[in-house]
Parts: structure tokens; sequence; C-alpha cells
């Protein structure tokens, strides 16, 4: 059984999540119509949406801490909302604004927010040795922290993810690799690129606790990442968890997707993890009013979010020079860190 | 419009996606020039609708006589992009 | 752009085409001259390359040789080298050179050094294509050239298009060859419609198979005044600020095709005629193609040279936000001002 109130914690987070990408989608796609220009517009480059994927986000952040460490690849939003990132200086940083994250330096793909000890990174499976030497940290120093690595199911053929496995399985470290399934790598369907069905199954190769959630449902989620999370918690070593998700918005924004059939398409959409835990809170007494209220409340948070980070300056072009090092060699600008006053998030 | 009745025009509405609900596409590349020989059946232009390039074939073969849509520019679906004086 | 007559198949061509198309074409006809040319690499089937590098080619061969792979770097691109060892002509794309990191062991210590360690008993006849550059915003990991550092460790040729002309012949030539070829081709140069290209990469292509010999630069220009020497995009922005000045300063724009070999022959013959050098380049300036090209020159002819400038990358990772990437990456004004430095202008 999952508390009400952490059934309602989650939706929130879920909400918040499909309901900023929706947003972003739209201010992503401003200045690229009719004609898809991705330089174009208040938000350049590329942009990844996780739409489908928010139960995984939820449901494993949902055990975490702040001072439990998380990487995130390339589509990274869902899980940054659910750790807790500062969601106003996130996007100002996917904006490209001086008040952002990282001043404008990363971009949606490598959002940094140290006060949640939330990163991510852009190449495949590369946020998993991080993930471990943050597991490596906690042991060392006999925290109970923990460390949890998010990847898609298309990283499970990346060298620095199996082994990554074996090192944390060897020296019994506090991570969780969390796997999420949307059966797509951009145009490569999962059972052409491995023949296991059940990437969980990686763990048995490395010795270490492996369990796949065939739903996309939070709850279900929940339940697994409490193991996984609480076994890495208790000092029993690290778990793989594989979590089916659903890709929604194409692999980045302007994919159209020619590869993929349309029956796949709408099954993505009819599979909604939001819907059912919506369902799930009302079977749990949870009345309108209520959910309700957790929809306006993400939906005002998104929005002043979104005004924020668009009212921000732009950066210098010569904070480009700034933060090579945080010791600059003399020649090298120094750099101040950023003081930028958001207003709280929440 | 006289003289032109025996030019052939160059047309999209058999080459729009079929899930496409914009109607404005856009001319990314010529692979003509105005004065240029074209042959039937060969890539002249491609063009962008809701993000998917579409090829462009040349209706006939003959001299690209008239190029009525530039690169970068817009047309609503059905507007005839090029006119084709057969050889 | 005046054509070029690199040799003898060159002709009169009614059709232009885009970089990539042109790339695409002469892929496509040495896979029909010989059945043992196939390519390989992540969304090169369905998707036909992000960047329409295989664009139609799954259609006319299939997936046995228009191969999709999973996202396993080392295994795939090692995988070419040993079927190259093997007597098959592999051609292995790396999405992004930026991902190169994961996969740099097979690279540079098996494809590049086999041949040497071998005593020249083995050779490795592949070639590995892979995405460069930036100017659309998508920040430090999916934005770099990375030219000097393929150009720098021995044992790879390295080729670096900027028309469509180009493209083929080079090709062309890269798929014949008896050695491993990096063959980068520049994202902002294919003639996507979704990440528009400057004028100038688009020509008249042949419709025949032509060559363009490694190590042949081309003259893209004439000028009397200043040699300006580049490469990729930057061939076009070169011949932008040689526009801009041309009521001043003749500029001569030369474009060197490769890196490894290097035509220093055709950058002394301009030297020797200008005096004044000029060297462009889109990856970063420290110990890379600007200082080469200088030091090449300099021994050769020091004497020639009454002036050198370069313009590079600055030395920090690429920046997301759009004012911070406009200033590291060199612009056509930064070309002007350091060919109007270099005549004492300023």
């Amino acid at each position: 059984m999952v508390a009400v109130n952490e059934l309602q914690e989650m939706y929130e987070n879920m909400v918040t999540a499909r309901q900023y990408e929706e947003r972003l989608q739209e201010e992503y796609l401003e200045g690229k119509q009719p004609a898809f220009d991705i330089s174009a517009g208040p938000i350049p480059g590329e942009l990844h949406l996780a739409a489908g994927h928010e139960a995984a986000g939820a449901g494993v952040c949902q055990h975490l801490r702040d001072d439990d460490t998380v990487t995130a690849p390339h589509r990274p939003h869902h899980v940054a909302i659910a750790k807790g990132v500062d969601l106003k200086r996130m996007t100002a940083e996917i904006f490209g604004r001086e008040s952002g994250l990282s001043g404008g330096k990363g971009g949606h793909m490598h959002l940094f927010d140290p006060n949640v000890k939330f990163a991510c990174s852009g190449i495949i499976a590369e946020g998993c040795p991080p993930a471990v030497g943050a597991g490596l940290a906690a042991k060392q120093r006999n925290t109970d922290s923990v460390a949890v690595a998010f990847l898609g199911e298309g990283a499970i053929d990346q060298g620095a993810f199996l082994e990554s496995l074996n090192l944390a399985s060897v020296q019994d470290l506090p991570v969780v690799f969390v796997v999420e399934d949307n059966d797509w790598a951009i145009s490569m369907p999962k059972e052409r690129v491995t023949d296991v069905e059940n990437g969980a199954q990686r763990a048995d190769g490395f010795g270490l606790h492996g369990a796949r959630v065939d739903a996309d449902d939070a709850v279900a989620v929940y339940d697994a990442a409490r193991d996984a999370v609480g076994r890495a918690r208790d000092g029993n070593g690290p778990s793989l968890l594989e979590v089916q998700v659903h890709r929604r918005m194409g692999h980045f924004m302007g994919d159209p997707e020619a590869y993929r059939p349309d029956e796949d398409k709408d099954a993505a959409q009819q599979r909604d993890s939001i819907e059912r835990l919506e369902a799930d809170l009302r079977a749990n007494g949870v009345d309108d009013e209520t959910i309700d209220d957790l929809r306006s409340r993400a939906h005002d948070r998104v929005e002043e979010a979104i005004e924020w980070a668009k009212d921000q300056p732009e950066p210098d072009p010569d904070d480009a020079y700034e933060d090579v090092f945080v010791n600059p060699p003399s020649g090298v600008t120094d750099s101040e860190p950023s003081t930028a006053d958001t207003g709280g998030d929440d | 419009m006289s003289g032109t009745d025996d030019r052939v025009a160059v047309e999209t509405s058999d080459r729009w996606p079929d899930d496409a609900d914009e109607t404005v596409g856009v001319v990314v590349n010529w692979f003509a020039a105005e004065g240029g020989h074209v042959a039937e059946g060969d890539a002249i232009c491609e063009f962008q609708v809701e993000k998917v390039s579409v090829d462009v074939p040349a209706p006939a073969t003959g001299t690209l006589e008239e190029i009525a849509v530039g690169e970068d520019e817009e047309f609503e679906r059905g507007h005839r992009l090029a006119w084709i004086r057969p050889a | 752009m005046a054509q070029q007559e690199d040799n003898a198949s060159d002709q009169q061509a009614d059709r232009s085409l885009t970089m990539s198309r042109a790339m695409v074409e002469a892929i496509a006809h040495e896979m029909r001259a010989n059945d043992e040319v196939f390519y390989m690499g992540e969304d090169v089937a369905d998707y036909g390359g992000i960047f329409d590098s295989t664009q139609g080619l799954l259609e006319e061969f299939g997936r046995d040789r228009i191969m999709d792979v999973p996202i396993s770097e080392t295994a795939y691109l090692g995988a070419a080298v040993g079927a190259a060892q093997e007597g098959m002509r592999p051609i292995a794309e790396l999405m992004f050179v930026d991902f190169f990191g994961v996969a740099m062991d097979q690279i540079y210590n098996q494809m590049a050094k086999n041949t040497y360690m071998s005593g020249g008993s083995v050779n490795v006849p592949m070639v590995l294509t892979a995405a460069v550059g930036g100017t659309y915003n998508d920040a430090a990991q999916h934005s770099q050239t990375l030219y000097g550092t393929f150009a720098h460790l021995p044992g790879m040729k390295v080729v670096v298009p900027s028309t469509a002309y180009d493209a083929k012949g080079l090709m062309h030539n890269a798929i014949r060859d008896d050695d491993p070829v990096v063959y980068m081709f520049h994202k902002r140069l294919m003639g996507i419609g979704w990440l528009p290209a400057p004028d100038g990469p688009k020509t008249g292509v042949p419709e025949d198979d032509y060559t363009i010999p490694f190590g042949s630069a081309d003259v893209k220009r004439e000028g009397a005044d200043v040699t300006i020497v580049t490469l990729g995009l930057h061939v076009h922005r070169a011949l932008e600020a040689a526009a801009d000045l041309a009521d001043d300063i003749d500029v001569e724009v030369v474009d060197l095709r490769t890196l490894v070999p290097l035509d220093t022959e055709t950058i002394l013959d301009s030297v020797a005629k200008t005096g004044h050098l000029v060297v462009v380049d889109e990856d970063y300036r420290s110990y890379g193609v600007t200082g080469e090209i200088i030091a090449s020159v300099a021994e050769a002819a020091l004497d020639d040279l009454e002036a050198v400038e370069r313009v590079a990358l600055p030395d920090v990772p690429i920046p997301y936000a759009r004012p911070m990437e406009d200033e590291v990456i060199p612009g056509t004004d930064d070309i002007t001002e350091a060919v109007r430095t270099a005549r004492g202008d300023e």
C-alpha cells in the first residue's frame, strides 16, 4: 500500500512534468513553423521531451532525499522535476538565460543542480559511471545516501552501462540503475538491438538484483523502487530496475517518426500513466476537488517558471570564457558563482 | 498567360504527406535552375511540411522554364511550384 | 563558385545537389559496384541518418548492407575494423563526432595503428563517417568538430568536404582507399530542411563517378593580397568575408579538403603570392589545425610570411546559449577583422 499523500505527491510531480513539457513544446515550436529550423525560436538546439516517462521519474524519486544523487540522460525533465530541481532556474537554462542553472552554458541536455544532487549528460549511458562514483563516496564515507542512474533502454547495450553494473555489483555499492524502456532508440525498436526482452536480465550476468515493471504504472514503479532503493540504503548493494514507459513526442522535437508504425504511436497515447494514477487516487477516496487543486497547482508552477525564465536576461557573450576551471590558471578569466534570486520555486 | 498552354506545372498535391494537417509547405531545396534541363522522374526540388521532407519529381522531360516558389519560400497546398516546357 | 576541374570526369551538370545527396550518390555507386561495401551505424536504415547521410539507401540495398546497430560504438566500430581487415569495405558512422569518446580505443589503437603495427601486412580499408560542427545551439557534447584530434593521431586519413561536388568525389576516393579514412561532414552543410545550409555547399554534381585525390586543396577563390586557409563550414564564411572585403583587399580562399594528407604545396604557393596568412578553423585553438598550418608554412617559407593571424574556437567547451555560442564559433566578421589585422589595417 502506498500512502495517499505519497500518491498525491507523485501525481502532482507527473502532472507538472507533463504540463511543463507541453508548454515547452509550444515555446520550442515558436519561430519554427511552417519551416522547422532547429536553430530558430526562443529555445534552439535539440529538445528531447519525456512525455510518457513520468511514472519512472516520480515512482523512483519518491524514495529519494536531497542528499541522494541522480544522473539522467538526454531526456531529463521529468526526473529533474521529481528530484526537486529548481524549476525556474532549469527553465531559464533551457531558454539559454543568464539565471539558468548553468548560466546558459549547459542547455536542456546538461542540467546540473548540486542542491539536490542532480546532473544529466547527453551521451548515452555516460551518467552510469558517475552514479557509481557517488555510490562509492557514500560507502566510503559511511553515509546512507544512494545514487540512481536513469538511462533509456537503448543504452543497455553500451559499455559504460555494463561496466558500471559490474563495478557497482562487485563493490556492493548503493546504486540503482533505472532503465526507462520506451521501446525505441530513436528509430530502432528494442527487438532489433537486443535479444533480451527483459532488460533487467542484464543484472543476472553481473550478480546484482534485477526487476522489471511491465506496466506504465507509477504505483508499481513506486513498489519496485522502494525495494531497490531500500536495498541500497541498507547496504545490500545495487539493483537494476527496468520500467516500461512510452514515448509520446518523438525522439526529439522535429523527429517526423516516419519509421514508427501508426499503431505504436496510437498505443503510446492511450497508455497514460497519469490517467492511471488519477484512477488510483479516486479509488483511494481522493475527490475531484483535490485532484483539480493538484492540477492547478502544477499548472501555476509551470506557468510561473516559464514566465520567470522568459523575463531573465540573456548571458553576456563574454560569459563564454568563464567556468572552464574553478581555479583558473593565470590568464584565464575567473568567474563568480551564480547568485540569481529566483524568489523560491514553490 | 498566352503561350504557356503547353507548359507542364510542377505540383505537390499528390506528394503531400497523408497525415499532415498543415496546408502550408516550404521549399527547402531546388536541384535544378531556371533554364536547366530536367528529366521526368528526377527529383527537382524538396519541400518540407510538418518537419517531413518530400522530394518532387519532374512531371516531364524538358526545360525548367520558371520557378514560381523559390527556396525558403512558403506555399499553400496545391500551389504550383514551377513550370516545365517539355522537350 | 567556380566549378573545380579535378579530373576528366568533371562535366557540366544541369542539376545541383545538396551535400548529403552527393555523399549518398557516391556511396550508392560504390555499393552497386562492390558487394563488399556496406554501411553500419545508428539510425542509418529506416531513418536514413539523422543528418541524411544514408537517405534512401535502405530501399535499394536492404538491411544487411544498410545496417542499424545497437548503441554500442566500441563494438560496431571495432567490428568495422575487423571486417575491413578481412578485406571488406565497411563504412561505419558515428552519429556525432563528439561520441568518439566511448569508442576511441577501436578508432586510434586499432583502426589507425594496425597497419603500422603489423609492418604493413594488415590493412584497414574502412571509412569512418561522422557528423561535425555547431551553429545550432546543441551545446558542448554535440557541437564539436574535433578536426585536430583525428588529424593529430597518425594512421588515419582525414577528409572534410565543404561542397556537394567535393563531397561526392572525396567519398568515392574514401571508399576506394586501402587505408582508414575519417570522413567528417558538417551538419550545417548537408542541406537538410530543418538545418538550413548557407549558400555555397549546394553545387552542380556530375552523375558519373569521379574521384578527388586526397591531399589536393582547392583554391575556392583567387586573390593576391591575403591567403585564408580553412575547411568545412568556414570555407563559406571565408568566401563571404572575402566578398565583403573585395573593394579593399583581394583575398584568396584555400579549402584544405583533407587534413591528412595535407596539401602544403597549395598553401605555400598562395602565401608566396600574398605574404599574408589567415587560418580559420571551427576546432579549438590550441594544439590544433591553425597552429599546424602556420608552423608548416613557417618551417618551409618563413621569409614569405609578412603577417599571420588565426581564427579558431577559443579553448572553452561550446556553450549552449545563442550569444555565447555566437561568441566562440568564428563568424564572418571575425574573419574579416583578422584579414584586416593581417594587412595592418588596424
